[in-house]
């Protein structure tokens, strides 16, 4: 076990490498200058000289490779630049901005599995009734809704009309809801169906009708024999799912101002700040590997099979 | 078993009331004005420009002299001010018993000091023809400063009102590397906490020489989107919602029709416009550019579109500012006469041909916009479809608002949005950047052919010490920009306030971007 999540951690390095350096070419390679974006943003007239002054300023006057490998030789030493728009270092602002969005994305995956896992069981158990016809409404809508909209929605409701919670904001738990429910809703909901769909080929498994001829009451057997077996293709998905809340924060958190990395990336994307961008898409890059890897020693953890296949 | 699922849940329901009682303890007293803005302050250094914000410099930092809507100046940090005789120096007499909010006394050596500072790194300030023009300023007493110029700079005065760069901050707070170590302003506000990406918090300058405002603080929250700024006034989340684009139209005349809350809407602080490129196919026909003149709607624009919230703009600068009321009149809109010039002109519609031909090229032009814009966007397809009843073709081109600055600077476009900078700047600094090739000022009018003239008689305008010639200078110019018909003004901008019946008094600032929140007077 030890071996394997050694083994996924230093295969980081050479992924984030790659990433980085695509990601550094593409944003260089695409149309547009960026002396002239960096112009723009520091709000200069993009005169002759000035253009000429800022490509030296940037380095962009070096070639691709020599470019790429000072900004590597930098990020080493945890230095990613500094934003062309505000004029910070890239890697302050992520220690200001991330925590917001752990704390979003993490409790948007909490709803996730509280409402996913639980609707999903009850929906398969009472399959073609109206818990499982109910279930699947909801999750067919919940697919549906696009976050913004949802969200908008969520604060006409529970902000401006019931007066029960705050529209904008990140002070205290109550500015949380909102923009919780706004992310986690269609992951939940996919969550919901692949929970039912996992159960239902849980509950057609040999072993169970064993088990039930066996006597064991039907507690025992949703809890050790159902519920267990089912969580693996689920758990699988929450690797997934961590990008898909990280990615959907983005908009959420314009939407309730959090002030988030999500936030933060779509006004580097607005403004083309491209320090701020390649941060952006390093820090994605990790969270979105190391949520993976802990997802896969959780299934190791939960099916004896791989942890004594790996250990051989 | 439905019953019971729902009654198990009510306690969560009535939970959540709970919860918004422990949001709103937060909520500031009654004395804190909750505003929001897109971005943080940033790092309010008087001199420099993004990401700094302009209203909260203005909050921070004083003038010289103050800019009064219509085009006069004002006394601020300066009570009295006369031109040397050779119209190179200007000397300025303080107002006596200022300080700055860390207790330095504002004199003249603060003057110095920070025009100093200004002048070390003149290249950030290249647009701005007054920085050019110091040569230097020198303390001639505690209380009194000259400023020396190069050469007669007759704008100055003007310049000298600008929100940044020629404001002060205390000397002790001025870096070697030309930065500041903490936002120490004359101004009615100190900056009292910022929090990245949540908010800003201004407290009053309980010192401040025109008396403390009335309000204690003003907290700025960040919200980059109008809609979420619009649910936050809506909720009670924040008090006003004041600026250009700070709501949109259907909003703002939402807000209108509700009276739990009071709308306003600003006189003309500085003009939305299409720049037409003169010197590009088919733009840099004269005629074509008359027709779109006479073809394009621009009332409807101003109804449908921008909903009544701007007043239609027929000219290039509104007329209340300075020496720009020379009774100029945009051509009526009349779709017929529009047809009538481009037949003349041998555009001609070929029978079920939807463009004009001349010579066998299409009359097709690119209309230019940002993207992600979408009063432009609205904007732009309503042009388009005025254009094509007249027989010419627009493709629209939204893009990124980098790309549309790209476009801008080297002239590939046919229409382009722009906007003109708005009081104090228009129309001198507005006049003096359309020289630069950086600008689609310049872009528009390179092909006509005085566009030399043109650019020699706004050198005059701005140089000239002789007040009339000068008034002289002006009108030709903006007679002959109109005559030309290199712009299209479509609206005059105005700064758009929203705020709840109960806030009380709150009055508009000088110009596009100071907020008066130490005018604001709360009810009670």
């Amino acid at each position: 076990m030890t071996g394997f999540a050694l083994r996924r951690l230093l295969s980081l390095p050479p992924l984030l490498l790659a990433v980085s350096f695509g990601f550094f070419a593409m944003l260089r390679l695409g149309r547009g200058d960026p002396a002239l974006d960096y112009l723009r943003l520091a709000q200069i007239p993009p005169t002759d000289a000035a253009l000429a002054l800022a490509r030296a300023e940037l380095g962009l006057d070096r070639p691709l490779l020599a470019q790429y490998g000072a900004w590597l030789a930098d990020a080493l030493r945890l230095d990613l630049g500094t934003s062309w728009f505000t004029r910070r270092p890239v890697t302050a602002e992520i220690a200001e901005f991330l925590p917001a969005t752990l704390q979003l994305a993490g409790t948007a995956m909490l709803v996730t599995l509280a409402f996913g896992i639980p609707l999903g069981l009850w929906a398969a158990l009472r399959r073609d009734r109206w818990p499982d016809h109910a279930t699947r409404l909801i999750a067919f809508l919940g697919v549906s809704v696009p976050n913004f909209w949802l969200a908008f929605l969520l604060v006409l409701l529970f902000a401006v009309t019931l007066g029960w919670l705050p529209a904008m904001g990140r002070d205290g738990p109550a500015s949380l809801v909102l923009p919780a429910l706004a992310t986690a809703t269609m992951s939940a909901c996919v969550m919901l169906r692949l929970v039912r769909a996992s159960v239902l080929g849980a509950l057609g498994e040999p072993h169970l009708r064993f088990a039930a001829a066996r006597g064991l009451p039907r507690r025992t057997l949703v809890g050790r024999h159902v519920a267990l077996n089912a969580m693996l293709p689920p758990l699988t998905a929450m690797g997934l799912h961590l990008g898909e809340l990280i990615g959907g924060a983005m908009v959420v958190e314009t939407v309730f101002g959090w002030p988030g990395l999500g936030r933060w990336a779509l006004q580097a994307i607005a403004n083309r700040d491209y320090p701020v961008l390649q941060g952006f898409v390093m820090v994605l890059t990790t969270v979105f590997v190391l949520g993976n890897l802990l997802v896969d020693l959780a299934y190791a953890w939960l099916d004896p099979r791989i942890r004594l296949e790996r250990a051989a | 078993m439905l019953r019971r699922s729902l009654l198990r849940a009510l306690p969560a329901l009535t939970a959540l009331p709970a919860l918004a009682r422990t949001a709103g303890a937060a909520a500031p007293a009654r004395s804190t004005l909750r505003f929001s803005w897109p971005a943080n302050a940033g790092p309010l250094h008087p001199h420099l420009y993004a990401p700094n914000q302009m209203y909260a410099q203005a909050m921070l930092y004083e003038p010289l002299l103050r800019y009064v809507e219509g085009g006069q100046l004002a006394p601020a940090l300066a009570t009295a001010w006369r031109a040397e005789p050779d119209g190179r120096g200007h000397v300025f007499t303080l107002r006596p018993g200022v300080r700055f909010t860390d207790g330095a006394p504002f004199d003249a050596a603060a003057v110095v000091a920070n025009i100093r500072a200004l002048l070390a790194r003149p290249e950030r300030h290249d647009w701005l023809a007054l920085v050019a023009q110091i040569e230097d300023a020198e303390a001639l007493g505690p209380g009194t400063v000259r400023l020396r110029l190069r050469g007669p700079y007759p704008p100055a005065l003007m310049e000298l009102a600008l929100i940044r760069p020629l404001r002060f901050a205390s000397p002790a707070v001025l870096r070697p590397d030309g930065g500041i170590s903490a936002p120490i302003g004359t101004g009615p506000w100190m900056l009292a906490e910022t929090r990245p990406g949540q908010h800003d918090l201004f407290r009053r300058n309980p010192h401040y020489w025109g008396g403390p405002p009335a309000l204690e603080q003003v907290l700025v929250r960040v919200a980059a989107d109008s809609n979420t700024r619009a649910l936050a006034l809506e909720a009670g989340e924040i008090d006003l919602a004041y600026g250009t684009d700070q709501l949109d139209a259907d909003t703002f005349r939402r807000f209108a029709a509700d009276r739990r809350f009071t709308t306003a809407v600003s006189p003309p602080l500085a003009t939305r416009l299409l720049a037409v490129n003169s010197a590009r196919f088919p733009t840099d026909a004269p005629a074509v550019r008359h027709a779109i003149a006479r073809g394009v709607d621009r009332a409807a624009l101003v109804r449908h579109v921008l909903l009544d919230t701007e007043p239609a703009a027929g000219t290039l600068f509104p007329e209340n500012f300075p020496h720009a009321d020379l009774g100029l009149r945009a051509p009526d809109f009349d779709r017929a006469a529009a047809a009538a010039l481009l037949e003349q002109a041998g555009w001609h519609l070929a029978p079920g041909e939807r463009v004009r031909r001349r010579a066998g090229r299409a009359l097709v032009l690119d209309l230019c916009f940002t993207g992600s814009d979408a009063l432009q966007k609205s904007l732009a397809e309503a042009i388009q479809g005025d254009l094509a009843r007249i027989g010419i073709g627009a493709r629209l081109l939204g893009e990124d608002s980098a790309t549309c600055l790209g476009r801008q600077k080297s002239g590939d476009f046919g229409l382009i949005f722009a906007e003109t900078w708005g009081a104090p700047y228009d129309p001198h600094a507005f006049l003096a950047a359309m020289r630069q090739p950086a600008h689609a000022d310049y872009q528009a009018q390179r092909g006509l052919p005085m566009k030399d003239e043109i650019d020699r008689r706004i050198g005059a305008a701005l140089a000239g010490t002789d007040e009339a010639a000068r008034a002289e200078e002006y009108r030709w110019l903006l007679t002959t920009l109109h005559e030309q018909a290199v712009y299209f003004p479509i609206s005059f901008l105005t700064n758009k306030l929203v705020h709840r019946a109960d806030l009380g008094t709150v009055p508009f600032g000088d110009t596009r971007y100071e907020i008066p929140f130490d005018r604001i007077l709360p009810r009670g």
